[in-house]
């Protein structure tokens, strides 16, 4: 399920991968909001009965190749520390994997499916700022999509102020800032721009660094 | 939730926010919390509502519309661990319930192009 207000974005990745199941689009982030999703990828489990059995969490299944990627020298600054934190962020998708192919053969029986109330209690924190940024998130994609992009602006700047720690509330802004239309890749880069006070590498620098830039999946090593 | 009226229908309500109003309070699987005052003749007060949940309700004046934001009354993002049933879209834009998954294990993984 894709996070994205234009769903037209979309299209070419989905196209490509050609799957068999299921591929949603929600144009309004309102899973983020339902289910605590707050960077990509993450997942929730849920089970047959229409039931969660693990909160969100950070749902690689393999291994990024920029991990392991040599930096090349000479770099411009804001590259090579970029390279840098990527490197830093936490990579548990061996584990969390195996969990999911453990769910699946063993159901409610595996150890990585969680009780209602573990469910619960392991969820993301929601205070008035996280709740006040989805509103302000939502009613910021509105006013893009029924007056224009410019009306969205001050509430996606109020948005991030809010919660600092979504990251696809300003992640899904900036792009529409730094990737030009008609672009058929994003700016991955999301650099600073003249519109958000905020960009991908000094948020992270802001948050305590790469290390922390994801929810880790809370799993026991599989040894 | 956005809307232009500060009375809604518990339908709308329901859909838009995933707490179901019921003479009890507002519900969402197994937990509802009293909201006294927040339904009335199949109407939703949108303020009460709020108030008993949580909610922090935004008013954007120049273009007449409110921002309801999630509850917060229970302190976690999921007040239930039964899975929310927002309507979402598929590829060619057909509307999509993830209830529809009911009978089946769901991995819902979030990504985005950005």
């Amino acid at each position: 399920m894709a996070l994205d207000v234009e769903p037209a974005h979309t299209y070419q990745w989905i196209d490509a991968a050609a799957p068999t199941h299921p591929s949603l689009i929600d144009t309004r982030h309102v899973t983020g909001d339902l289910f605590g999703f707050l960077n990509i990828p993450m997942a929730v489990w849920i089970d047959e009965q229409g039931v969660i059995v693990r909160p969100a969490e950070s749902a690689s299944i393999e291994r990024s190749p920029m991990r392991d990627i040599e930096i090349p020298e000479g770099l411009p600054e804001r590259m090579d520390r970029m390279f840098r934190e990527v490197k830093s962020i936490p990579d548990d998708s061996a584990e969390y994997r195996a969990a999911i192919l453990d769910w699946v053969a063993n159901g409610a029986h595996s150890r990585f499916a969680m009780s209602p109330e573990e469910v619960v209690a392991a969820s993301q924190p929601r205070g008035d700022g996280e709740a006040r940024a989805a509103a302000c998130f939502e009613l910021g994609e509105y006013l893009r999509r029924t007056v224009g992009h410019d009306a969205a602006i001050p509430w996606w700047r109020e948005a991030h102020r809010l919660f600092p720690a979504n990251w696809t509330y300003k992640r899904q802004a900036w792009t529409l800032i730094t990737t030009p239309e008609g672009a058929t890749e994003n700016d991955l880069m999301q650099g600073p721009n003249d519109v958000y006070e905020g960009n991908w590498l000094d948020d992270v620098l802001a948050g305590g660094g790469g290390e922390h830039y994801v929810v880790r999946p809370a799993l026991e090593p599989t040894g | 939730m956005i809307t232009s009226s500060l009375q809604v229908s518990s339908l709308d309500f329901a859909a838009a926010t995933g707490w179901d109003p019921k003479s009890q309070g507002m519900c969402r699987g197994e937990v509802c919390v009293p909201a006294p005052g927040a339904l009335v003749d199949g109407m939703v007060d949108v303020e009460q509502a709020a108030k008993s949940l949580g909610m922090p309700l935004l008013h954007d004046a120049q273009h007449g519309v409110w921002a309801l934001g999630s509850a917060t009354a229970t302190g976690r993002a999921l007040a239930t661990a039964v899975a929310a049933d927002p309507t979402l879209i598929d590829r060619d834009g057909n509307p999509f319930k993830l209830s529809a998954l009911h009978g089946r294990k769901v991995l819902l993984v979030a990504w985005s192009t950005y």
